[in-house]
């Protein structure tokens, strides 16, 4: 998988490209612990993220926690698989989809 | 490094060569200095030994014709004392004069006055009358008189002209003879000064120039002659000095000089600068070629050498790292060029045994222990299914193939009271021992509260919250649950972000029951589940399942999918098969698919088939 980071001030996109799945995850995660600094508004762009395991679900999870108590986390451009995904989690109720 | 070696190996050569260049044209330098030096002295001193010699040959010269001279005039003197009548015939006297070899003749009386004369028109001549002549008076008192004068320069054409002169013998009076000393002229002209230049070259184009108060007397060029030393390029500064060397530019080329004085000529010796050098730039031009040469080959060597001997070892000891890096233990490094690689390949070729070695233990050991985490975990999970004895109503049964990790797949059935069954699938997020252990967390929560009486949806909402209450590494459980009440059929249900369930009416298809799920438990406090329903009849089956039979992976990376786990589901050949019997062939199927492919996640399945309410 590869996390492109673009940083605007407070509002940090990444773009994630390829599979989100225990193997990768962990990646995700330490960009996450390493670039939130000062960031009060996460996009994650997931145009080009072909799938999502529950080790990533987690991870985003994870994120969306931690944002919901600054200005907000949005996810967008999700795909017809990630969708699936994201529907049968009912993380579709609790994500802030574009 | 072969790029940094070479560039201070270039700059190391390229110094010496610019060090021993220097060195040696400078040492040359000197030494060609020193030549000229040596070489002009020689040549001065040549020049001040013939000046003395010029002048001791004129002296010599001048002794002999004074000598000769005198000789002359002493017989002449005779001859008229002998026969005084010679003065009377002008022929005797002329024979006499041929005799002797001289241009005149010159007789006096006691008075001082010519009397017998060749030329004959000096008759009568007072010799007091000239300062010249008049050096002779002295002879009229003293008989011994004998007199050589100083050569004169006579005529147009400069010719020297001598005088000599003697008493009478007898009588008082002068007796001159005077003639042309072509002996001395011959001597004086070979001795001049201006002639001494031509004599003495230095080298091919150095010379020697004579100044005399200033002006040049000597030089090779005649348009020079007469000129001053300072017209030629020589300052007054260097003019004065006594005896030294200089470097001055004379008529647009500069020479070395050395100038020294000498019986009031001041003599200088002059070599140009190129002529000098010429031998140091000579030798300069074969140093640089030879240098150039010799560098050029010991920075080839030394680079070959190091190439061959150092860098190429590194490269291959730094390939085989790089394959080590990546994970193949089994490189070795086997570079023998010398001792040192040797002693360098046999040291990292033990270390990656021994690291193979420590990895393979640390394996044996950690396999060990998922063991152990994978026989805890399934016998955790109901596995007898005879554990319904006498049960009729319902038919039910669960597998799960777990992956070579530890999963947190877990399904879960069991009776609540005598009339309701619980049946339970779900995954955890997340792999290993903590997922396991969440996973044994959530299974006992579920049971428990169920256990104790509470609907559904309320066992999720009370999970939910103890789950989020202790989750710092916020791990999350899907899950799907329901309870089916064996007297009516009524089957309860709620689901936390589960895939949907398969359900079956008694001779019909299955097909998803969808229905918006509430989220995963242990994702969010506060999550509300909704509670559905559904009636069964005898024959209805559902097939609750995990994604890790969705996912399953062939070699070509293409998932099982929705599509084929609904077509094995509903093949005719699975129609009439029972719950067990299912069970097992979608595991087949599945198998037959990934077709060896290593297992990701783990495959829970879990099928349930109502019976109907028992008659009586």
């Amino acid at each position: 998988m590869v996390v492109t980071q673009k940083r605007e001030e407070k509002h940090l996109v990444l773009t994630l490209e390829g599979r989100l799945d225990t193997t990768t995850a962990p990646q995700l995660e330490e960009v996450l612990k390493s670039s939130l600094g000062g960031v009060t508004h996460l996009t994650l762009d997931l145009a080009k993220l072909v799938y999502v395991s529950s080790a990533g679900l987690r991870v985003i999870l994870g994120a969306q926690k931690q944002m919901s108590k600054l200005d907000g986390m949005v996810v967008k451009n999700v795909n017809e698989t990630v969708m699936d995904v994201f529907e049968v989690t009912g993380f579709k109720e609790i994500l802030t989809l574009e | 490094m072969r790029k940094t070696f070479q560039k201070w190996l270039f700059l190391f050569v390229v110094v010496a060569f610019i060090v021993t260049f220097c060195i040696s044209f400078s040492i040359e330098s000197r030494q060609a200095k020193g030549n000229a030096v040596g070489l002009i002295r020689l040549k001065m001193e040549d020049a001040r030994k013939q000046i003395v010699v010029n002048r001791e040959n004129i002296a010599t010269v001048r002794s002999i014709v004074d000598a000769a001279a005198l000789a002359k005039a002493r017989a002449f003197a005779k001859i008229v004392a002998l026969q005084p009548s010679v003065l009377k015939r002008g022929e005797e006297l002329e024979d006499i004069r041929r005799r002797l070899d001289v241009d005149e003749l010159h007789v006096s009386d006691e008075r001082g006055i010519l009397i017998a004369d060749i030329p004959a028109e000096y008759i009568g001549y007072d010799m007091a009358a000239s300062e010249q002549s008049a050096e002779f008076l002295a002879a009229l008192h003293d008989p011994n008189f004998a007199l050589v004068q100083e050569p004169r320069r006579k005529g147009i054409s400069g010719e020297m002209f001598q005088y000599a002169g003697v008493a009478r013998t007898g009588t008082p009076g002068i007796v001159q003879i005077g003639y042309h000393p072509k002996r001395l002229q011959a001597a004086v002209e070979v001795a001049d000064i201006a002639n001494l230049s031509a004599g003495f070259r230095i080298g091919k184009s150095g010379k020697i120039i004579v100044g005399e108060a200033g002006k040049i007397v000597s030089i090779d060029n005649p348009a020079f002659l007469g000129k001053s030393l300072k017209e030629y390029g020589f300052s007054d500064k260097q003019l004065r000095r006594g005896e030294s060397e200089f470097v001055a530019n004379l008529q647009g080329v500069r020479y070395l000089c050395l100038s020294s004085s000498y019986e009031g000529y001041k003599l200088i010796g002059i070599l140009p600068l190129s002529e000098m050098y010429v031998g140091r730039n000579e030798m300069g031009l074969f140093l640089v070629v030879c240098n150039l040469i010799l560098f050029a080959v010991v920075f080839a060597l030394v680079s070959v050498l190091v190439q061959r001997v150092v860098i190429d070892g590194i490269y291959s000891v730094n390939r085989s790292l790089e394959r080590i890096t990546q994970g193949d233990l089994n490189e070795r490094v086997e570079v023998k060029t010398n001792n040192e690689f040797v002693a360098l390949s046999e040291g990292i070729n033990s270390t990656v045994t021994a690291l193979k070695e420590a990895i393979a233990e640390a394996a044996a050991r950690i396999d060990a222990e998922l063991e152990v985490a994978r026989a805890i975990q399934r016998s955790s999970l109901p596995g007898a299914f005879s554990s319904f004895p006498g049960r009729d109503e319902f038919d039910v049964y669960a597998t799960m193939g777990t992956a070579k990790e530890v999963g947190g797949d877990f399904y879960d059935f069991f009776l609540i009271g005598e009339n309701r069954l619980a049946v339970v699938i779900a995954d955890v997020s997340g792999k290993g021992i903590p997922a396991s252990l969440f996973m044994m967390t959530t299974k006992t929560l579920l049971q428990n509260l169920t256990e104790a009486g509470a609907s559904p949806e309320r066992v999720f909402s009370e999970a939910n919250k103890y789950l989020c209450e202790n989750n710092e590494i916020g791990m999350f459980v899907t899950a799907f649950m329901g309870i089916l009440e064996l007297d009516t059929g009524r089957f309860t249900y709620v689901n936390a972000g589960h895939n949907p369930p398969l359900f079956r009416k008694a001779g019909g298809r299955y097909s998803w029951l969808k229905s918006p799920p509430g989220f995963v438990l242990g994702g969010m406090e506060g999550t509300r589940y909704r509670e559905r329903e559904l009636l069964f009849q005898a024959g209805d089956r559902l097939f609750l399942y995990t994604d890790g039979v969705t996912e399953a992976l062939n070699l070509q990376e293409e998932l099982f999918s929705d599509l084929r786990l609904e077509e094995t589901l509903n093949a005719d050949v699975a129609r009439e098969m029972d719950v067990t019997t299912l069970l097992k062939h979608v595991q087949s199927e599945i198998d037959r698919f990934t077709d060896g492919a290593d297992q990701a996640d783990d495959i829970t399945m879990l099928g349930l088939e109502y019976k109907g309410k028992v008659k009586g």
